[in-house]
């Protein structure tokens, strides 16, 4: 690694100053895991490194008004892994922190550095985008919001400018919806995902309402897949589940690499969509 | 000096005991010490700038910028080398290694120069300024092809002048060959035509990683004309030898200290880093230490990656011809590749009792990271073929896979491949002892729907290695405590405690009472090195003569002061005795060399290939998610014969540590090369077994049975739980699920588009 | 642009000048000369550089030494710091549960962790949370055994 000067701001205001729209080789740095294997690597060699670790207004994790749950950037993932509210709220956000890393870097990465990095093997943004979630980002211009399925602009990019920061994510009030979330690994029992699967659904007797169905990992960014989502109209009886299953291979933009090839990924797509459904049910045989 | 053959005496119960590490505070305190922990004052860090091609001429290397960068103290590249060491080639087989690349690269990751800096970050930093040009030349990367190919490693041979066996291979030209081994056993194609069934198949194995946690670590200074060498080595001996040969030197002006290892498993052999840093230290007058990066270790040494085809005939339920042709990918420097292509290939055909056999076994260059030993000296590439192969002959013949192995074993005295006769190899008892522990009889759950389940069995056998010296001094001190000399070292096998039990065991005292100085070739006497297995057996026999002429002393002390024979008096009033203070030492020298002939140039035949036999065997029972291709290994059971356990538990934690190793072989890791580059040089991308991956049930057996050459009985088990895991695996997936595989890894995808195949709908590619 | 951090290490108060570019890892073995957290495969994954940090754990080598400004810092070594080997090193050395052991601190220190967030951990507790700590040897059946002496001797208060 080289030098690089390192600006510990107080605030948020003062962060956003130290950022720098047109220069890749500043950027911001919270729990600093991701950041740090760039950086030995020698595949990101800072200028400057704005740290939003002395920047208290960003570590709540409190309950809205409207039901949802307002979760700051700056909170640890075992933090988060181990709140009451978050398991309250979202027990699929519990759960699949468990096998995301290890503990030590959940002790240390954040949840807005988690977004920000837009590795596509990383296990929350597609449980996020299944709940419906959105973030809160902060630049010159003020905040905006943006939902979570709108963050990712393709491998390792978000539609974020380089001077704005995630401050916050919002998880709307799930009421009778569930939530499941599965990660294949193909290398290794503990890895990052080969594929990651959440779904999110309300049932109706023997129907669906609103399922909604993203895949990760295998694709080059967090994606939402309709026509899985649609195939599911008809009812959720297991012939259902595998009619999502295989709409879902179809429609899934998988890509080749070291954890397996494109057709494979497309199968375990096709099998991993309709357990994550099973498993969102309730249903035998979810999980293997 | 006590040079003579072991025998057996009577013990005082510190054989057999398990004994708790000697080092083990050290260990959970994290002040154990390791060359990794090691400063010097005014020391330089040297950081390796290494080819990008696989193979080329070097045009040119440009350090302009690396010189230039404030901090740096100097850029080496091999012409400075050749100042301190004018003919700077090394290798344990071969002369083929330079220093740093001469003239030519031979590989991606080849060292072609050497920032040095005080500031590790400012060194890492220069290196990454040094451009070198290269004129590329063609390639082979596949050891089949390279038997053929066009593309030429090596312009010609240069067989070190230590092994009569390779003197035929000096001043060859245009091959790619490092060394043919052939064995020749009775007459195979009138066995093949007299057969009912002949059968042929060809198994591969992929290029792994040994991977120790502490990579490759050296640190050297020099002064006052000696060079001393802090080296995480499994080889003091051999790097004093070798550096000094390097140097010009005799041995003496070079000094190798080595303390505990965090893991070698036959990466830290022979010369890795020692030969640059010596150089490098000679060459700027300051300490200087090279320490590897995990992605390094990717780039210094792997296993080899093999093909086998093997051919059977069967007449009755019996194998009576076999044909083996192996081919050892050694890389691009032949390290210690061809004494496997010998050493593992005579055992090519299995343990079987086989009429006639045929083995032909290739060590060959090509333009990959070299390879070597990795636990297990190349014998799981060849069980995890000729055990797969047994397998798939009992399927096809409808026999059970015990029985069929039981009908064709190779039995105690009987003659192995080489004609030398089995002893002291307890094949049948540890096939026998699997199958008690596998219920093999019994009825198993096959499982449903779309998780099947099945299980499968194993066993190989290797010789040691041979011939090989170990010296160990015991040395009695005044007040009677005791301290071992010698130069095996701890590299997590627990040698240290072992050996201390077998000098406790000899001299009736606690073994947790006796220290184990650590290998320092100024001080340790030599060990032709720790490896093979090799340890337990030679040098436990070596200490084990030190401690009973240490003994011998003891009691000619006692005579020569009028005691009465077999009078208790405690050593230290001897000593008080006879010098009136506390004063003195005993030293009590062992030194062991077990009896060989070696093998037969044209037909590998010997009386005596061995001095002892290793057997390991594995059962596995495995679930297979039919949709997904995914194995669960659910149970896996390991059993050997390691002579007598020294130290049941940590003979236990080799067994199945090894076994857990091999299941990282099987199911998980490879090297992934794009061209020759290596594009998973990571623990990211490359994933060793974990907790995660470890079976929930795990069943590490000994089979109890003398060698009686060994010391209190013992050999070597370092490497048993390796040989039988791959097939034992593979097995379990042919009996699951119909399918055989017959390249490792068994990945997930793999399985699943040989599913795929199997029931004529093959998966896209 | 070194600057000098201040932090308590293994109970004492200390102030070491850095770089921003090094990682804790680093300064522990170049200032403090502790070497007991150790980089290994530099990427957080194999646990050899694990330290506790305001009391959680942390890879060491993926911590910029910056970051402990203010913190307080444990490392291996204060386990044992009275002589005594506390109930974990002490499991660890019962069973056998490590080899080479350049694994061993990090295992330790994370079965701290473990410990104190699952006091009674079943074998799937001990799998999952000590799943990013890698032991080349492979001494994981009698990791498992010495997590769960430990935690049995722990519950006892021995």
């Amino acid at each position: 690694m080289i030098p690089f000067e390192l600006a510990e701001p107080a605030s948020l205001g003062e962060a956003i100053k130290l950022l720098d729209p047109d220069d890749a080789s500043v950027r911001p740095i919270a729990g600093g895991t991701a950041l740090m294997l760039m950086m030995k690597a020698g595949v990101f060699r800072p200028a400057r490194l704005v740290s939003l670790r002395a920047i208290r207004e960003l570590s709540a994790i409190a309950t809205q008004p409207d039901g949802s749950l307002r979760i700051g950037a700056m909170t640890p993932l075992s933090v988060l892994e181990r709140s009451a509210a978050v398991r309250a709220h979202a027990p699929v956000i519990t759960q699949t922190l468990r096998t995301l890393s290890n503990v030590r870097v959940r002790n240390v990465a954040t949840v807005g550095g988690h977004l920000a990095h837009a590795d596509p093997h990383m296990d929350l943004p597609p449980v996020l985008i299944a709940l419906g979630a959105h973030i809160a980002a902060a630049g010159p211009a003020g905040e905006r919001t943006i939902p979570v399925e709108a963050l990712f602009a393709g491998y390792f990019a978000t539609v974020l400018r380089r001077d704005e920061l995630i401050t916050a994510v919002m998880v709307p009030a799930q009421g009778t919806r569930r939530a499941a979330y599965l990660k294949c690994t193909t290398r290794a029992v503990h890895d990052w995902p080969a594929l990651g699967v959440a779904v999110s659904l309300d049932r109706d007797g023997d129907s669906i309402r609103a399922a909604k169905i993203v895949i990760s990992a295998a694709t080059e960014k967090p994606v939402r897949l309709p026509g899985a989502e649609a195939a599911l109209r008809g009812g959720c009886d297991d012939a259902a589940l595998r009619r999502a299953g295989d709409a879902a291979a179809e429609e899934a933009q998988t890509i080749s690499d070291g954890q397996g090839s494109a057709a494979y990924k497309r199968q375990l797509v096709r099998v991993y969509v309709a357990r994550a459904l099973a498993a969102a049910l309730d249903r035998a045989g979810a999980t293997h | 000096m006590a040079t003579r053959t072991a025998t057996s005496t009577i013990g005082s119960g510190q054989v057999g005991r398990s004994v708790r590490r000697l080092e083990g505070a050290a260990k959970v305190t994290g002040r154990a010490e390791y060359v990794h922990n090691l400063r010097l004052p005014g020391m330089l860090y040297g950081k390796i700038v290494r080819s990008t091609v696989a193979h080329g001429r070097i045009r040119a290397i440009d350090v302009g910028a690396a010189r230039a960068l404030p901090g740096v103290h100097r850029v080496v590249t091999i012409a400075d080398i050749r100042a301190v060491v004018p003919e700077p080639f090394y290798g344990p087989a071969f002369h083929d290694q330079p220093i740093l690349a001469v003239d030519k690269v031979h590989y991606v990751g080849e060292p072609v120069a050497v920032v040095l800096a005080a500031d590790p970050h400012v060194a890492e930093a220069a290196a990454q300024l040094v451009v070198a040009d290269y004129e590329e030349l063609p390639a082979v990367y596949d050891e089949v092809e390279a038997m053929t190919s066009a593309a030429i490693v090596h312009d010609v041979l240069k067989p070190a002048g230590t092994f009569p066996d390779l003197k035929h291979l000096q001043g060859r030209r245009n091959t790619n060959v490092a060394l043919d081994f052939h064995l020749r056993r009775g007459d195979v194609a009138r066995g093949f035509a007299q057969a009912d069934h002949v059968f042929e198949h060809t198994f591969r194995t992929q290029q792994v990683l040994h991977l120790p946690l502490e990579p490759f670590v050296t640190v050297a200074e020099a002064a006052d004309d000696r060079l001393t060498l802090h080296t995480a080595s499994q080889s003091p001996s051999f790097v004093r030898i070798e550096i000094a040969r390097l140097l010009g030197w005799p041995e003496n002006r070079v000094r190798v200290k080595v303390p505990y290892l965090g893991g070698g498993f036959g990466a830290k052999l022979y010369i890795k880093l020692e030969a640059l840093a010596a150089a490098l230290a000679l060459l700027v007058r300051r300490p200087v230490k090279i320490a590897l990066t995990m992605e390094e270790q990717f780039y210094t040494l792997t296993k080899h990656a093999s093909t086998f085809r093997i051919k059977s005939g069967v007449k009755d339920g019996r194998i009576t011809a076999r044909h083996c042709e192996v081919w050892w990918n050694g890389g691009a420097y032949a390290d210690i590749g061809p004494r496997i292509a010998q050493k593992s290939g005579f055992t090519a055909s299995g343990p079987y009792d086989i009429e006639n056999v045929y083995i032909d076994s290739y060590s060959l260059y090509t333009n990959l990271t070299p390879a070597g030993a990795l636990r297990g000296f190349g014998i799981p590439q060849l069980v995890w073929a000729y055990e797969s192969h047994t397998d798939m002959m009992a399927r096809a013949l409808n026999l059970d896979p015990l029985a069929f192995r039981r009908d064709n074993i190779l039995r105690e005295g009987r003659p192995q491949a080489t004609g030398t006769p089995m002893q002291d190899a307890a094949i049948v008892a540890v096939l026998d002892r699997l199958a008690t522990r596998m219920n093999w009889g019994k009825a198993f759950d096959r499982g449903t729907g779309t998780i099947r389940r099945g299980r499968g069995i194993a066993i190989g056998f290797k010789a040691s290695i041979s011939p090989t010296t170990s010296i160990a001094i015991v040395n009695v001190a005044a007040d009677g405590s005791v301290t071992l000399y010698c130069s095996t070292v701890d590299m997590g096998q627990g040698s240290d405690t072992a050996n201390a039990q077998l000098v406790a065991e000899v001299l009736d005292i606690k073994a947790e009472s006796v220290t184990v100085v650590h290998p320092d070739t100024d001080v340790t006497p030599y060990d032709m090195a720790t490896l093979g297995s090799r340890s337990m057996f030679h040098m436990g026999n070596a200490v084990k003569l030190a401690a009973q002429d240490a003994r011998d002393k003891i009691a000619a002390l006692a005579r020569e002061l009028g005691l009465p024979k077999g009078s208790n008096v405690p050593v230290a009033e001897l000593f008080q005795k006879k010098y009136k203070m506390q004063a003195g030492n005993i030293i009590g020298v062992g030194s062991y060399i077990p009896a060989y002939a070696p093998p037969d140039h044209d037909t590998g035949q010997t009386p005596n290939a061995t001095p002892f036999w290793m057997v390991g065997a594995a059962g596995a029972e495995i679930a297979v998610d039919t949709e997904t291709g995914h194995v669960r290994v659910t149970r896996l059971v390991n059993v050997a014969d390691v002579g007598r356990a020294v130290n049941p538990r940590i003979v236990e934690t080799q067994l199945s540590g090894a076994a857990i190793m091999q299941l990282g072989f099987t199911l998980q890791e490879k090297i992934e090369l794009d061209g020759g580059q290596i594009v998973n040089a990571s623990l990211a991308d490359y994933k060793i077994p974990s907790l995660l991956d470890i079976p929930p049930d795990m069943h590490s057996e000994v089979v109890e049975a003398e060698q009686h050459s060994g010391p209190f009985g013992a050999k070597g088990v370092g490497e048993s739980g390796t040989f039988a895991v791959s097939p034992a695996i593979a097995n379990a997936i042919d009996d699951a699920v119909g399918v055989r595989l017959t390249s490792l890894p068994l990945t997930a995808e793999t399985l699943y588009r040989a599913l795929r195949a199997a029931a004529n709908d093959p998966l896209e590619d | 642009m070194n600057r000098t951090i201040h932090f308590t290490l293994n109970g004492e108060s200390v102030a070491a000048e850095i770089a921003p570019h090094q990682n804790l890892v680093e300064v522990l073995q170049q200032r403090f000369d502790l070497f007991g957290a150790r980089e290994s495969c530099a990427q957080g994954l194999c646990g050899c550089c694990t330290v506790l940090v305001d009391g959680s754990a942390v890879s060491g080598c993926l911590f910029l030494a910056a970051f402990a400004d203010g913190s307080e810092v444990v490392t291996i070594e204060h386990l044992a710091a009275n002589g005594k080997l506390d109930p974990i090193q002490q499991a660890f050395i019962e069973c056998g549960a490590f080899q080479c052991g350049f694994c061993t601190p990090g295992f330790i220190l994370m079965t701290g962790q473990l410990i104190s967030q699952h006091p009674d951990p079943d074998d799937d507790e001990i799998r999952h949370y000590l799943a990013g700590n890698l032991c080349r040897c492979a001494a994981y059946p009698e990791i498992i055994e010495a997590v769960k002496l430990a935690a049995r001797n722990m519950r006892k208060g021995v």
